[in-house]
C-alpha cells in the first residue's frame, strides 16, 4: 500500500521560522533573549538554559533559530546519553574542534537536561559544566524543571530563559491554521475544548487534534467529547499503534513493556479498537479469536490463581493480534473504550433501574438479577399499556415518579 | 392468616400459594414436605429444578406452615447471586444463628436461593457454615441445576427435584387467576402463553398480567404482542448487523442490551440461541452459528470479560456472513 504511514501533525505543521512562531505566540521576550544571547556569544560566556513545561516550543525555537542564523546544530538528547563518558565523547568532538571547511557556526543543543539521572548523574553534570567553560561553540540546554538541586552547577553557568505555558488563544489560532490546511471545517468550540485540555501544551493539543480530526471534513464538539481522559488515552493510542503495526511476534510482545497501562486495561483498549483497525472480516475474526483466548486465560488465571498463565495471555493479546493482520497497517483513529463512557452516561438510568429491581427483588423473593430479567420486561409492558394496574403496582412497590417514568418509556 | 400486608399488585406474588397443598403439581415432594411439618423437623434441603416450577414457593410454604405467625423471626431469606461473596453470607448467617428460635420448632431456617450462582470455593465455605450451625439452623438451598452443587453439600441435604410443569398444570393455574381477576382468557391465549413460557409458571403469569393490562381479552395476539415488547429486538438486530459485517454497529447493540436492559453476556447469548433459528439464513449456516454460540456460552463461564467474548462471537459471525455472501 502506498498510503503514507502515520505522519504526526506536530511535525507536519511545525512552524518553520521565527516569524511563524511569533505569529502564533505574539511578541515574546524569550525569543528575543535567546536570539541575542546566541548572536552575542563568545567563547567563555555562559550557556543558555531554556526551561518551561512540555510542548511550549523550547526545542522548536532552538531548531528554528539555528536554521535562520545558519548554525550547524548538534543535538543531543540528554536522557539517552546517561553516562559522563558518552556525553563527553559526543559533545567533546564538536565543541573543541572548529570546522576547517565550513564557515557555519556550530550550536550544541542538550535537550531534556533534567532527564539526566541514574548512575553517573552528578558526574554528567560536572562534565557539562566543564564543557561549557571550555567550549568554543555556544551550548544551549533545555529542561522542564531546572530547579532540581542537582542541576545547580548548570544554573550557575547558564543564562536562564523561561518559557511560559501557551495561552489558549495562541493554541486555538494554531489549531485553526492546521484545520484550514487539512481542509477541515472545525467548530471553534471544539478547538477551544482541545486547547483548554492541553493546558498550554501545544504538542499535546496538536496530537489531540490529529487524533480526533484526521480524515474528517468537519470537526464538531461531539468529536472531542471523549478527549477528557487525554493523558491516559494518549498513552494508549501510541501503544495501540505500535501493537497493530508490529510485523514480528517479538515486536508485538514488547508493546506490553512500553505501556503504562496494565494488561487488563490494555485489553479493553484493544477490544474497543480492534474492529476499527481490522476491517476485513477474515483478519478481524482471527484477531478476536486470539483476544478471546487471552480473555479465557485471564479468567482461568484469576480463578485458579495460576499466575504463571500470564505469559500466554500477553502473547495472545499482543502477538496473536498483530499476526492476524492480512492487510498492511494503515492509520486508524482510535477511540476510548466505549463501554466505560456509556456506563458513565447511563449511570443515572442504571441507578433508577437498579433501585426498581431492588424493590421487586425484596417483594417477589427473587434475586435482583432475576428481577431484572424476569419481571422488569413485563413491568415495562404493563406501564406502557394501562393506567389501572400501573397505580397499584406503583403503590405496592413504592415507586417514585422517576421510576414510573423510567418504566413507562423504558431504558 | 399471617399475611396482613397489602395485597400484592403483581399477580405472581398475589397468587403465590401460601400453603403446600396449593402448589401446582410436584405431588410427591409436597407429601414429604408435609411430613416434615408434622414432625416439626427438617433436614437440610436442596431444591433443584427449572425456573418457575415452585421451588421458592415450596420453601416459603414450608416455613409458613412450620412457624405460622412467627415465620418472619425464624426465617432468613438470602439470595446467593445478590450477596457479595461468601463472607457476607457467613456474617449474616452467624448473626442470625446467634439467637434461638421462637416457638416450638427448635431451629431456624435459612433459605438460600440461586445457589448455583456460587463458585465452588464459596460452596465449600457454605458447607462449613452449614456444619458449624447445624444445631440451630437448617438450610433450604435452591438451585436450577443440581450438578452445579458440590457433592459434599448434596450429600448433606435431602434432595428434591422439581419437574417441569405440564401444559395442563399451567393452563389450570392461568384460568384460575384469570377468573379471579375478571380477565377473559381465550384457549388461543393459553396456547400462546404456553408457547412463549413453556413450563415456567412465573413467566406465564407475568405474561398473563401484562397482556391483561391492555384491557381487552387475553388472546394469542395480545400475548405475542407482550412477548415481542418484552423481548428486546436488539438481539435480532445485533445478529443481522454482524452477519452483514458491521461488527462495530452490532457491538453498539450489545452495549444497549447490557446498559439499557441490564443484561449480562450470558443473558444475551441465551437470547441469541433462541434467535439463531429464527434468522433468515440458509439452514446449514444456522448450525455453524449455533456452534459458535455454544462455544461462546462456554467461554463466558471461563473468561474474565464478557464484552470481549461477545464481540469475538460477532467477529466470527461477520466472517460467516462474508463466506455466505460468497
Amino acid at each position: 500500500m502506498s498510503t503514507p504511514s502515520y505522519v504526526p501533525w506536530t511535525e507536519k505543521h511545525k512552524p518553520r521560522s521565527i516569524a511563524e512562531i511569533k505569529e502564533i505566540v505574539g511578541e515574546a521576550d524569550y525569543i528575543d533573549n535567546f536570539v541575542s544571547w546566541l548572536k552575542n556569544w563568545r567563547p567563555g560566556e555562559k550557556a543558555a538554559l531554556l526551561y518551561g513545561p512540555p510542548g511550549v516550543g523550547k526545542t522548536l525555537l532552538v531548531e528554528v533559530v539555528a536554521k535562520e542564523f545558519d548554525y550547524e546544530l548538534f543535538q543531543l538528547n540528554a536522557s539517552d546519553t546517561r553516562t559522563e563518558g558518552t556525553l563527553r565523547r559526543l559533545v567533546g568532538q564538536s565543541s573543541r574542534t572548529v570546522s576547517l571547511y565550513s564557515s557555519k557556526g556550530k550550536l550544541i543543543f542538550l535537550d531534556e537536561i533534567d532527564g539526566l539521572y541514574g548512575i553517573g548523574e552528578a558526574d554528567a553534570v560536572k562534565a557539562i559544566v566543564e564543557l561549557i567553560k571550555e567550549s568554543r561553540v555556544p551550548i544551549v540546554m533545555a529542561a522542564n524543571d531546572p530547579w532540581d538541586p542537582k542541576l545547580r552547577p548548570l544554573r550557575e553557568v547558564s543564562v536562564m530563559i523561561e518559557f511560559k505555558r501557551l495561552r489558549s488563544s495562541s493554541i486555538i489560532k494554531h489549531l485553526k491554521k492546521i484545520c484550514t490546511k487539512e481542509g477541515i471545517m472545525a467548530d471553534e468550540r471544539a478547538l477551544k475544548i482541545i486547547a483548554e485540555l492541553a493546558e498550554g501544551d501545544m504538542r499535546s493539543a496538536v496530537n489531540d487534534l490529529q487524533a480526533v480530526a484526521q480524515g474528517k471534513k468537519r470537526l464538531t464538539v461531539n468529536d472531542v467529547s471523549w478527549l477528557r481522559a487525554r493523558n491516559r488515552q494518549y498513552q494508549a493510542f501510541d501503544v495501540l499503534r505500535m501493537l497493530f503495526s508490529a510485523k514480528r511476534c517479538d515486536d508485538a510482545r514488547n508493546v506490553i513493556n512500553s505501556s503504562l497501562l496494565d494488561y487488563e486495561t490494555l485489553m479493553l483498549w484493544i477490544d474497543e479498537n480492534l474492529p476499527r483497525q481490522y476491517t476485513d472480516p477474515e483478519e478481524l475474526a482471527k484477531a478476536y479469536y486470539y483476544l478471546a483466548r487471552a480473555d479465557v486465560f485471564l479468567g482461568r488465571m484469576k480463578r485458579r490463581q495460576k499466575w504463571e498463565l500470564l505469559k500466554y495471555i500477553i502473547d495472545f493479546m499482543t502477538a496473536g493480534i498483530a499476526m492476524s493482520k492480512i492487510h498492511p497497517y494503515r492509520f486508524t483513529k482510535y477511540g476510548f473504550p466505549q463501554k466505560i463512557l456509556l456506563l458513565a452516561k447511563a449511570k443515572d438510568m442504571r441507578a433508577i433501574r437498579e433501585s426498581i429491581c431492588e424493590k421487586i427483588a425484596s417483594k417477589c423473593h427473587l434475586s435482583r438479577k432475576k428481577a431484572s430479567t424476569e419481571v422488569m420486561p413485563f413491568l415495562h409492558v404493563m406501564f406502557e399499556a394501562s393506567g389501572l394496574a400501573k397505580r397499584d403496582i406503583s403503590r405496592w412497590l413504592d415507586l417514585n415518579e422517576s421510576m414510573e417514568a423510567f418504566l413507562k418509556k423504558r431504558g | 392468616m399471617a399475611f396482613k400486608e397489602e395485597l400484592p399488585a403483581l399477580w405472581v406474588e398475589k397468587y403465590r400459594p401460601r400453603r403446600l397443598d396449593e402448589i401446582v403439581n410436584q405431588k410427591e415432594i409436597i407429601e414429604r414436605l408435609k411430613r416434615f411439618v408434622e414432625e416439626k423437623n427438617i433436614p437440610h434441603l436442596l431444591f433443584v429444578g427449572p425456573p418457575g416450577t415452585g421451588k421458592t414457593t415450596a420453601a416459603l410454604c414450608l416455613v409458613y406452615e412450620l412457624y405460622g405467625e412467627n415465620w418472619r423471626q425464624n426465617v432468613l431469606e438470602l439470595n446467593a447471586s445478590d450477596e457479595r461473596g461468601i463472607q457476607t453470607i457467613r456474617e449474616r448467617v452467624k448473626d442470625y444463628a446467634r439467637t434461638v428460635a421462637l416457638g416450638d420448632v427448635p431451629f431456624k431456617v435459612i433459605i438460600l436461593d440461586e445457589c448455583d450462582a456460587m463458585t465452588s470455593e464459596a460452596q465449600w465455605s457454605l458447607r462449613r457454615i452449614m456444619e458449624m450451625f447445624w444445631r440451630t439452623t437448617r438450610f433450604i438451598l435452591i438451585a436450577n441445576y443440581g450438578s452445579k452443587i458440590i457433592e459434599p453439600i448434596q450429600s448433606r441435604c435431602a434432595i428434591f427435584r422439581f419437574s417441569m410443569l405440564s401444559k395442563e398444570d399451567v393452563a389450570e393455574r392461568l384460568k384460575f387467576i384469570a377468573t379471579k381477576e375478571g380477565v377473559k382468557l381465550t384457549p388461543e391465549g393459553i396456547d400462546a402463553i404456553w408457547y412463549v413460557a413453556s413450563g415456567d409458571l412465573r413467566r406465564a403469569i407475568n405474561l398473563l398480567q401484562a397482556a391483561a393490562a391492555y384491557g381487552g381479552p387475553v388472546d394469542d395476539m395480545t400475548v405475542y404482542k407482550v412477548a415481542g415488547r418484552a423481548r428486546p429486538t436488539e438481539v435480532h438486530e445485533m445478529l443481522k448487523l454482524a452477519l452483514k459485517g458491521d461488527v462495530l454497529a452490532a457491538r453498539q447493540k450489545v452495549y444497549d442490551l447490557m446498559i439499557n436492559y441490564g443484561l449480562t453476556g450470558s443473558d444475551i447469548i441465551r437470547q441469541v440461541h433462541i434467535e439463531v433459528f429464527r434468522l433468515d439464513v440458509p439452514e446449514p449456516l444456522k448450525m455453524e452459528i449455533e456452534d459458535l454460540v455454544a462455544e461462546t456460552d462456554y467461554r463466558l463461564t471461563e473468561g474474565a470479560n464478557e464484552d470481549i467474548q461477545i464481540t469475538a462471537f460477532l467477529a466470527q459471525l461477520a466472517r460467516l456472513g462474508k463466506k455466505m455472501a460468497g
